[in-house]
């Protein structure tokens, strides 16, 4: 029989087992009633024959018993019956039970919350038809993304490009580019609060190739798609719930999208997750779609204007491989053809893979770390069985004796490992429930990913197979030694043979050491984090960001198409802020450390430039003149904007010290002009793309501050004033203030004051500097968290195994220990023997540890900020902790031995 | 399995046992008793089978699908018997088991009377 058929013909036989057994003894009735039939028709008589009958067939009693093992032998029955013994072994010990399943409750929970986080990261199907022929279409220069970090959604090729691709390709069904942009958003007509949101410009067939189904009216057509015609909109339901209260009228409806009114034709139901379209900085799914209408993509000179967000379905049976092969020739043929498109290629990720972002560092990490809680869980373990068997030597060997072979001991010890672990494993499961929850309810911002944790069958199935893995682990260790009998050195009375013999002494303290050694790791991991963390978020800005807030508002095309118009409205809004109770300072501006994000071209008469490469350029950004006093950047040279420099006046700008480093390194910069827009021989018409063409007299250099993110160096940066420079005074616009107290006391007054100037205008993306900079390390302080917590609960296990241990080493050295009391040793130094013994447990254990954390590097230098993975004060300080507490744990039972009387210890056995 | 106490005392192993169940059912279905009486009545007393090996062995059968079971009603006693019968994949063992049982008689033979060509 194959091994199924053994496994299947043992499961049936334990189910028929009853009713054979008891179909036997009618079985055994019908013949033996024949046999007495026989006997007397041969002649016996009737009482007789029943004896005889009896007689020939033997021990009845006995036979039944056969027949009955017929069907009850087999490994199913016998591990059964070893889980039933072992349940009542457990109850009789509860207290170890107890231990042993809590132990086990945190290693297994702790991964069964990993990898519920993983799941969702990376395996879980995602919530579209055919979802594996997904993907996304990114633009390479050079072989590399163009938005490298993340794979996100950004980075897509130009509309021209993409037209050529749909043309040409044979491996698509459909492919699409959009984009999503923030707008100021008004329901009804102009009814209720404004809100500015994420609106997603998208042509129909984005929502064909997801395969979504307007739930009520219908999608865009093409002829929408034009500008001009482009006045219709779709709707969430939950935006449909949330602010026109589920109205069955809804269709026809209106939306005011910065200042335009759009007609409701579709409510869309919420099947598109929030990781799909978020940035990373502003979370939030899509609630408002207008079709994608914009006049400048169709035509050749766009052509270059590359970052849309693409999607595509391959056809049906189309591996990644093929479409990738397709889009390549495209593209070579476009770039051979086009010489903007020179050196662009294309890449084709599918989409499930874009949902893990840039969160592989982070989950790696996890798993690491989760694998040795566990690690450390089962040794634990296997600790405290070893010690609980050398009570059970005489059991085992009488059960030796009695004929069970060393497997069947072996499995009957795994059967108690078996049922700990399942326990344990159960109440790891509802652990991780709960953990995951509030896990789900605490998400960082910019991890939308992790908002819908669950447990699925795969979960429990990984549950289940950690659960045999980790009983085998720790369960296998000692069934392995605590067989091993010696039978008459165990049968005797009082032998003290097996598990307290050198062997198992051996393993146990091994064991401790590798605990240890874990331990170790994860405590210089999480010390490594936190302080990255740390440095991290108390980077200097290069501002003083203390009670600084900012807000960002939006002036429409539509009602301010002068810029003098946004100038005006901007001093105004500011000055009304600057006069409220509470505030210090107010600057409208482009934008506030830690990022920027707007370059432009310069013209510097100094580094004269002929090919694209050597075009100096900077980071760019437009204030007032009261931009360096709110921020609190220090000016090192020169003067700041003054009042007098308005419309009218030269335009001058700052720079920063990035700046001056990089382009006059041995020149005074003050007095010297630049000309900031793109050099003529590039042939940009001036205004298509978002460029100045004016010159501005350098007046002062400030300190460097942060505009290129966190963590990389800051930039050159120029600064101008909005008010002189009217081709780059967009409507987009951000306020930051400086505040006496709580900077947010003075949100909602701030947004009645823009209110004030315009009832439709939001005061959207409130926060607080230092809130901006702790969102951008969110998922950062995520981790180390975990790790943390994990160091902790590694930690603690060690302790515990380390004093069981140094328990049972004390009581085994009892007699030795009284001994020396007796002859004379002070009790100082025999407590000292016994501190030493754990201590250099603990310093094998550090130094492996330190081995091992050097080994894992390269798994946490990608998370590290400002400190190295190898930091000797860290790994020294991490030792000497783990010493310390060992130490302690120590010297608890080790205390015991001040208070040994010799005389008593001696005398008894 | 006992003799009668007679100079012919024969010992045999439990696969052999087995062995002439299956062949006995050959035949057609029978109830434990039968099949006892069976082989009794053929090997002249020679082998008689004990109860206490008769029935595990039909049940061990039983359990590896050599054998399927059926409660019916004797034709000559009023009563129902659970009648055992071969199926397919007894025949095959049956087949097996004689195979193997002719190799090791012949074997045996091979050594007992090495110069004569006769089979057993």
């Amino acid at each position: 029989m194959s091994i199924l058929e053994r496994f299947l013909s043992q499961v049936f036989a334990r189910v028929q087992r009853r009713r054979k057994t008891q179909e036997f003894a009618r079985e055994l009735q019908a013949d033996l009633e024949l046999e007495a039939e026989e006997q007397q028709d041969s002649g016996v008589s009737a009482e007789e024959a029943r004896y005889a009958a009896l007689r020939a067939f033997g021990n009845t009693s006995l036979i039944t018993e056969d027949v009955r093992s017929v069907w009850t032998t087999g490994w199913l029955e016998g591990l059964l019956r070893d889980l039933r013994y072992a349940g009542r072994a457990l109850r009789k010990n509860p207290g170890f039970a107890v231990v042993a399943i809590l132990t086990l409750a945190m290693g297994i929970g702790a991964n069964s919350a990993i990898f519920s986080t993983i799941n969702a990261l990376m395996f879980r199907p995602l919530p579209f038809t055919e979802a594996k022929q997904l993907v996304r279409i990114f633009s390479t220069k050079y072989g590399a993304l163009l938005t490298p970090n993340g794979a996100g959604r950004n980075g897509g090729p130009s509309g021209m490009d993409m037209r050529d691709f749909a043309r040409n390709s044979h491996t698509f069904e459909q492919m699409v580019a959009y984009d999503t942009w923030r707008k100021n958003v008004s329901f009804g007509e102009g009814a209720g609060e404004p809100e500015q949101m994420q609106v997603g410009l998208v042509p129909p067939t984005y929502f064909e190739i997801l395969d979504v189904h307007p739930l009520i009216g219908r999608l865009f057509t093409e002829a929408e798609s034009q500008p001009g015609k482009n006045y219709v909109a779709a709707i969430s339901v939950q935006l449909w719930e949330r602010r026109y209260a589920r109205d069955s009228a809804i269709l026809n409806r209106k939306i005011r999208i910065n200042d335009e009114l759009y007609v409701i034709v579709a409510v869309i139901p919420d099947v598109i997750p929030e990781w799909m379209e978020s940035r990373g900085r502003e979370s939030g799914t899509i609630q408002v779609w207008t079709p994608l209408a914009l006049s400048g993509i169709w035509t050749e000179e766009a052509r270059g204007a590359r970052g849309f967000s693409t999607l595509a379905r391959m056809k049906p049976g189309v591996s990644l491989e093929q479409a990738q092969a397709d889009l390549s020739t495209i593209a070579a043929a476009l770039a051979a053809e086009h010489s903007i498109d020179r050196d662009i290629g294309v890449s084709v990720k599918p989409l499930a893979e874009t949902r893990a972002g840039n969160l592989r560092p982070m989950l790696l990490l996890l798993m690491g770390a989760v694998s040795l809680i566990l690690l450390i869980a089962c040794l634990n373990l296997a600790n405290l069985l070893l010690a609980r068997n050398s009570a059970r030597q005489r059991e085992l060997a009488l059960r030796t004796a009695l004929g069970a072979g060393r497997a069947g001991l072996v499995r009957h010890l795994l059967a108690e490992t078996l049922l700990l672990s399942l326990i344990g494993a159960a109440v790891g499961l509802l652990l991780a429930q709960f953990g995951l929850a509030a896990l789900s309810r605490a998400h960082p911002k910019n991890l939308p990913q992790l908002d819908s944790l669950s447990l699925d069958f795969r979960v429990l199935l990984f549950t289940f197979v950690v659960s045999i893995v980790t009983s085998l682990l720790f369960g296998l260790a000692p069934a392995l030694t605590g067989t091993r009998i010696d039978l008459a050195d165990a049968l005797k009375q009082g032998g003290r043979s097996g598990s307290s013999g050198p062997g198992s002494q051996r393993m146990r303290r091994i064991l401790v050491v590798l605990e240890m050694a874990m331990s170790l790791v994860l405590l210089v991991g999480a010390s490594l984090l936190t302080q990255s963390i740390v440095r991290l978020e108390h980077q200097n800005l290069g501002i003083r960001a203390d009670h600084l807030l900012k807000g960002h508002f939006y002036l429409p095309g539509i009602r301010y198409s002068d810029p003098a118009a946004i100038t005006r409205f901007c001093e105004e809004f500011a000055r009304r802020v600057r006069t409220l109770p509470g505030v210090v300072e107010a600057t409208v501006t482009t934008a506030f450390p830690p990022n920027n994000g707007w370059f432009q071209m310069l013209g510097i008469p100094e580094h004269p430039a002929t090919r694209r490469e050597d075009i100096p350029s900077a980071q760019f950004g437009v204030a007032d003149a009261h931009f360096l006093t709110t921020m609190g950047i220090p000016l090192i040279r020169g003067r700041d904007f003054a009042e007098s420099d308005n419309a009218t006046s030269p335009p001058v700008a700052l720079v920063n010290e990035a700046f001056v480093r990089r382009y006059f390194p041995t020149e005074d910069p003050i007095g010297r002009r630049m000309h900031i827009g793109p050099p003529a021989f590039l042939n940009i018409a001036p205004g298509s793309d978002i460029s100045d063409s004016s010159d501005v007299t350098i007046i002062g250099v400030t300190g460097n501050f942060r505009n290129a993110g966190l963590v990389a160096p800051p930039d050159p940066h120029i600064t101008v004033l909005y008010a002189q420079h009217p081709l780059v005074n967009y409507g987009f616009k951000d306020i930051v203030i400086r505040t006496t107290s709580e900077p947010r006391q003075l949100a909602a007054e701030i947004g009645r004051q823009l209110q004030q100037l315009d009832v439709d205008m939001p005061f959207a993306e409130v926060q607080t500097i230092q809130e901006v900079v702790e969102q951008q390390t969110g998922g950062q302080r995520f981790t180390t968290l975990v790790l943390s917590l994990f160091a902790v609960a590694g930690l603690a296990l060690a302790v515990v195994g380390i004093y069981g241990v140094v328990s049972f080493l004390v009581a085994q050295r009892k007699q030795e220990l009284a001994v020396r009391i007796a002859v004379g040793a002070s009790r100082g130094r025999v407590l000292w023997l016994v501190l030493k013994q754990s201590l250099t447990m603990a310093a094998i254990g550090a130094a492996l540890g330190l081995l091992g954390a050097t080994a894992a590097q390269k798994l946490i230098s990608g998370l590290l900020f400002g400190i190295s993975p190898l930091d000797p004060a860290t790994f020294a300080a991490a030792a000497i902790f783990l010493l310390a507490v060992v130490a302690a744990a120590s010297a608890i039972p080790g205390a015991r031995v001040l208070r040994l009387d010799p005389a008593r210890t001696l005398r008894q056995d | 399995m006992t003799a009668k106490p007679s100079p012919n005392r024969t010992e045999l192993l439990q696969g052999t046992l087995d062995m002439l169940i299956l062949r006995t059912l050959l035949f057609g279905p029978a109830h434990g008793h039968q099949i006892a009486k069976h082989i009794q009545r053929t090997t002249v007393d020679v082998l008689q089978v004990e109860h206490g090996s008769l029935y595990p062995a039909l049940h061990r059968m039983e359990r590896k699908r050599w054998l399927a079971s059926k409660w019916e009603m004797a034709k000559d006693r009023n009563r129902e018997f659970k009648y055992y019968r071969l199926t397919p994949a007894g025949r095959k063992q049956l087949a097996h088991a004689e195979s193997k049982w002719k190799q090791i008689a012949a074997a045996v033979a091979r050594v007992m009377w090495p110069a004569s060509e006769d089979p057993l």
